[in-house]
C-alpha cells in the first residue's frame, strides 16, 4: 500500500496528470484515507496555480533596456550596409 | 497546407513586422520573449554571460527569422536559438551541468514523515484565497520572488519555462536538454520549495 512519503514523492506527477492508471487509482484510494495528504495535495496544487499566476519569469527593464539598445543598434548597421537585404 | 503550426495572428503580424526588419517588432519581440530567454540561458551559464548570450541571439535572429517557417511557436524558437547556443559554448569550455536528480524529496519535507512512512509533521497550510487573491499580498508575493531566486538554476529554469511559459514538457526537456524523468524532479523540487515557503510566510508571517 501506498504511504504518505511515497505519495509525497509523486505528487507533482498526479497533479499533472503523469500518472499511469494504476498509479494514479492508488493515489486517489489513499486520498480518500488520508487528510493530510489530501491537505498536502491541495497545498502543493495551489502553490503551483500561485507560482502560474506570479510573474515568475520577470527580469528587471534595465536588462531588456540593454538588451534593446544592443538590437537596436545591429539593426542599424544592417540598415546602413547595402548588402544587407541580398 | 500551412506550415504554421501555431495560427496566432498577432504572432503572425510581428513575425511578418520582424521579417521585414521593422524597429518597433524588435523592441516589442526583446520586451516580450526575452526573460524566457534568459531564464533558459541561466539553466547553462552564470547571469553574466547569459544576458551577453541572450543579446548576441537576438542579433542572430535579425538574419535567421527569414528563415523561421513556424513548424513552432516563436517563443520555443527563440528558447532553442539561445539553447543551442548556450550548448556550443559549454562543450567549447568543456563544462558540464551537473544536477542530483536521485532525491525526488526535498530533506526539508522528508524529514516530516515518520519511519513507517506516516506523516509527523503534517502540513499546515491552509489556502482559503485564490491564488490571486495571495499574489495580492506585496509582501507574499515579494518572498516568492526572493525564493525563486535563491533555487538552484536548474529548478528555476525549469520551473519558468514549464508554469510561467507554459511549454509542453517535451519542449521544456528538448531546450535543456535534460529526460523527461529529470524534468519532473526538478519541477517536483521546486514546487516543494515554494510550498514550503508558503507555510512559513502563513504561518510566521516573515519570508
Amino acid at each position: 500500500m501506498l504511504m504518505c512519503r511515497e505519495l509525497a514523492g509523486i505528487a507533482s506527477d498526479y497533479i499533472d496528470g503523469e500518472l499511469n492508471t494504476g498509479r494514479r487509482l492508488s493515489v486517489q484510494m489513499h486520498l480518500m484515507m488520508c487528510r493530510h495528504c489530501r491537505s498536502f495535495i491541495g497545498n502543493l496544487r495551489a502553490s503551483t496555480e500561485l507560482l502560474r499566476g506570479h510573474s515568475s519569469a520577470r527580469v528587471e527593464q534595465s536588462v531588456i533596456d540593454r538588451i534593446n539598445h544592443h538590437v537596436t543598434e545591429a539593426l542599424s548597421h544592417r540598415t546602413e550596409d547595402p548588402d544587407s537585404d541580398r | 497546407m500551412t506550415l504554421n503550426a501555431h495560427p496566432d495572428p498577432d504572432e503572425n503580424k510581428l513575425v511578418e513586422a520582424l521579417k521585414r526588419g521593422e524597429q518597433a517588432a524588435f523592441t516589442e519581440a526583446v520586451s516580450t520573449y526575452s526573460a524566457g530567454m534568459l531564464a533558459v540561458a541561466r539553466y547553462y551559464v552564470d547571469p553574466a554571460n547569459a544576458e551577453e548570450i541572450v543579446q548576441d541571439c537576438w542579433v542572430t535572429v535579425i538574419d535567421a527569422i527569414r528563415r523561421f517557417e513556424g513548424r513552432s511557436g516563436l517563443k520555443t524558437w527563440l528558447h532553442r536559438i539561445v539553447a543551442n547556443r548556450c550548448k556550443n559554448q559549454l562543450r567549447t569550455s568543456h563544462r558540464e551541468i551537473t544536477t542530483d536528480f536521485s532525491e525526488r524529496l526535498e530533506p526539508e519535507l522528508d524529514s516530516r514523515f515518520n519511519a513507517s512512512g506516516r506523516w509527523a509533521t503534517p502540513p499546515k497550510l491552509r489556502f482559503d484565497e485564490s491564488a490571486d487573491a495571495l499574489l495580492e499580498n506585496g509582501a507574499l508575493s515579494d518572498c516568492l520572488d526572493k525564493h525563486l531566486g535563491h533555487l538552484p538554476e536548474s529548478q528555476r529554469s525549469a520551473l519558468i519555462l514549464y508554469e510561467a511559459h507554459q511549454h509542453k514538457s517535451d519542449d521544456v526537456c528538448n531546450i535543456l536538454d535534460v529526460s523527461a524523468s529529470n524534468l519532473r524532479v526538478m519541477l517536483h523540487r521546486a514546487r516543494q520549495k515554494i510550498f514550503l515557503m508558503v507555510e512559513t510566510f502563513q504561518e510566521t508571517g516573515e519570508c
